[in-house]
């Protein structure tokens, strides 16, 4: 086990400086976007097995940053969210073109961000995104999901040592109320962007896609069904699909080992 | 006092057992429904309000919800205008309060200024304009409305429509919700420069705040337990009023109570009981948790408040299974005899400083006559007594129609007292 990361953080001036983008960083190596899901960004274990082979540039969405909660009332519709984040990692000033690799919402993200800007990133990994919807495949609405049913919603075994980490309390009870606080003020965050229905036309963009492109999805995912991984992957020309067993929503956290050799089999390829 | 007639159209003949099985909104079955008996509802709790116009009671109080068993009343204008002519035609002389139309969930704000101002000029100047924010459930799941858009739309559209009934020439609105190249709403309002406008909240301090601003009154409505909830929502209130050195003016408040009253107090538990728990199992209590707390509808602050110190929401988790006993306890009902009833009332309205009571006389499963018999009790021992709290102190009442004896202040005076002291 390799020791944990040193996470830094860069504060990024974007949408006409109406907003301070926060990107965590960390790791060392070819440059890696990574953007979070729905309910914000941890630095799980995934990411810092990441961390040992690329730089890991992970910017916060608008409003789910500690101590600016009001951002996202400056970020009007997925276009703007869109173009901000194309702003930030602009910004960055990279040496090279970076691969992305976004999770459920930050997957939706991601192949939002490479249809619209087709060369932004050099590669793409799509991890049980949203932003496809097929009516007869109903995607769970995550936000009025009662929390003691979120395990069994994310994971095929809710019991499993990620699931337990996942939904640890904090070590200090008295951190309960604000980290609580914070989780369902991110969906909120997030939930601006794909309420009620997670559908906002991607489907009519992602022929512009060209980067090369892989799919991972578990094969149990509760909350967007496996399935849609062949709709992605129809839509994304040239695009790999990796199902991957015995996980649910998260198969970076369920699977680690296996999402992990995917990962970078397609990335140093 | 001003002491209106509350009520909600809810669906009366539910099975025993729904509560467990079932939600009353958004997704409660429409074949446990038999149309003769919504039909039913509907004739009944018009019949109910108009009956309370015609025993002299001050207003008459109704709400919006939508995909609700509890409450079919799915847009309150249909109420106001059916009410509104019948009480003109009648030439009763009370107010006409939809508590009222939601401005986070809808889509159509011009629309909500043009039905207000119609129902204002069909009742000749009698109507009090209610303005929620709305329920999460009604307004993201029934309407669309991204949650963390609830309360912006509100901000936006109250301004719209203030401004589409206060202007006198067409105007261009480039908001953030609605863009329109020219609002010029016919009819405007009767009442210059506007008819009095209330909100109604569940305590949050920034919804006080903007009633307190905007000199607009304020409705708390007792279900969730007037014992543990009236300290904390009434006496911040009041904090507020007195932070921004406003007069303690009682007629600003309002307050929803749940009321039956009978000849004694055992016959009024006899009579109550079962349509008070019918009523808090199969309708508020029968609202999914989830569904009333959706992500984005709550700031980050009030999320932290409420998770240090969820207080403010009383026995608001348990209404589906609470019992009578506790109901009664708490104050989210209070029944009895008249004298019991009236000495209950005049207890909480005076610790609270309320100059505006909104009674739910007929309520839960009770049939026609029983909501008859209890308006009636209620008009004829109970209500002459309350109306004439307060009158011995130097207040007039700002948030009432002019013709129904209220004295409105002029809009931008008020704000201005509000803003800057007197």
């Amino acid at each position: 086990m390799s020791p944990p990361l040193d996470v830094r953080q860069r504060a990024l001036g974007v949408w006409g400086g109406r907003i301070t983008l926060r990107v965590k960083t960390a790791g060392r190596g070819a440059p890696l976007v990574y953007l979070h899901p729905a309910s914000g960004l941890q630095f799980d274990p995934f990411l810092e097995s990441l961390g040992t082979e690329y730089s890991i540039y992970a910017p916060e969405i608008p409003g789910t940053s500690a101590g600016d909660p009001h951002a996202i009332h400056e970020v009007d519709t997925l276009s703007d969210l869109v173009l901000i984040y194309e702003e930030a990692i602009t910004q960055l000033e990279l040496p090279e073109p970076p691969v992305v690799i976004g999770q459920s919402f930050g997957g939706m993200l991601a192949a939002e961000l490479a249809s619209y800007f087709p060369r932004l990133f050099k590669k793409v990994v799509l991890c049980d995104p949203i932003g496809l919807w097929r009516p007869d495949l109903p995607i769970a609405n995550w936000m009025t999901t009662p929390a003691p049913q979120l395990p069994a919603l994310l994971f095929k075994n809710p019991d499993c040592a990620a699931a337990q980490a996942t939904f640890a309390p904090p070590p200090d009870p008295a951190l309960a109320p604000i980290v609580l606080a914070s989780f369902v003020w991110a969906l909120g965050c997030t939930g601006k962007f794909v309420w009620p229905i997670p559908e906002k036309g991607l489907h009519k963009r992602l022929h512009r896609l060209t980067a090369p492109t892989m799919i991972v999805w578990g094969e149990d995912d509760a909350l967007v069904p496996a399935a849609y991984a062949k709709e992605f992957g129809a839509a994304i020309a040239g695009s790999r699909v990796e199902i991957v067993r015995d996980a649910g929503h998260i198969p970076q956290a369920e699977q680690m080992e296996t999402t992990l050799a995917l990962v970078r089999d397609f990335l140093s390829a | 006092m001003k002491v209106s007639a509350f009520a909600q159209v809810g669906y009366r003949t539910f099975p025993e057992d729904f509560e467990h099985h079932h939600d009353s909104s958004v997704d409660t079955p429409w074949r446990l429904a038999d149309p003769r008996e919504v039909r039913a509802a509907f004739r009944d709790y018009l019949d109910g309000l108009m009956l309370a116009a015609r025993l002299g009671f001050d207003g008459l109080v109704f709400t919006e919800h939508a995909q609700a068993s509890y409450d079919m009343s799915a847009n309150p204008s249909l109420t106001a205008s059916a009410l509104a002519y019948a009480t003109e035609s009648e030439g009763i002389e009370v107010a006409i309060f939809p508590a009222g139309r939601s401005l986070g969930k809808t889509r159509e704000p011009v629309r909500v200024a043009e039905e207000y101002a119609a129902i204002d000029t069909v009742s000749g100047g009698r109507l009090v304009a209610g303005f929620p924010v709305g329920l999460p459930y009604d307004a993201c799941l029934n309407n669309g409305i991204p949650p963390i858009e609830l309360r912006p739309r509100f901000d936006e559209n109250l301004e719209l429509i203030l401004r589409a009934w206060r202007e006198d020439t067409p105007f261009a609105w480039n908001g953030t919700f609605s863009q329109l190249p020219s609002v010029n709403i016919w009819p405007r309002p009767q009442q210059r420069p506007r008819p009095p406008v209330w909100l109604t909240g569940i305590g949050n301090p920034a919804t006080i705040q903007i009633a307190l601003d905007r000199d607009f009154g304020f409705n708390y409505f007792s279900w969730f337990g007037i014992k543990a909830t009236g300290p904390r929502v009434f006496d911040r209130f009041w904090e507020l009023v007195d932070r921004q050195e406003l007069p303690r003016n009682p007629y600003r408040l309002g307050l929803m109570q749940v009321v039956g009253v009978a000849d004694s107090d055992a016959e009024a538990v006899r009579i109550f009981k079962p349509h008070v728990e019918y009523l808090f199992h199969k309708g508020p209590g029968a609202i999914k948790a989830e569904n009333l707390a959706i992500p984005g509808t709550i700031s980050l602050q009030g999320l932290q408040a409420l998770m240090r110190d969820p207080s403010d929401m009383g026995i608001a988790g348990k209404l589906r299974t609470v019992s009578f006993d506790e109901l009664v306890d708490m104050g989210s009902v209070i029944i009895g005899s008249p004298s019991t009833v009236l000495e209950r009332i005049v207890e909480v309205v005076r610790r609270h400083h309320v100059g505006n009571l909104h009674v739910m006389l007929q309520f839960g499963s009770m049939p026609r006559h029983a909501a008859a018999d209890n308006i009636g009790l209620f008009a004829a021992s109970v209500l002459p007594t309350l109306r004439g709290l307060w009158t011995d102190e130097p207040w007039e009442h700002h948030w009432w129609p002019g013709r129904l004896g209220g004295r409105p202040v002029p809009e931008a005076a008020s704000v201005r007292a509000a803003r800057g002291g007197r």
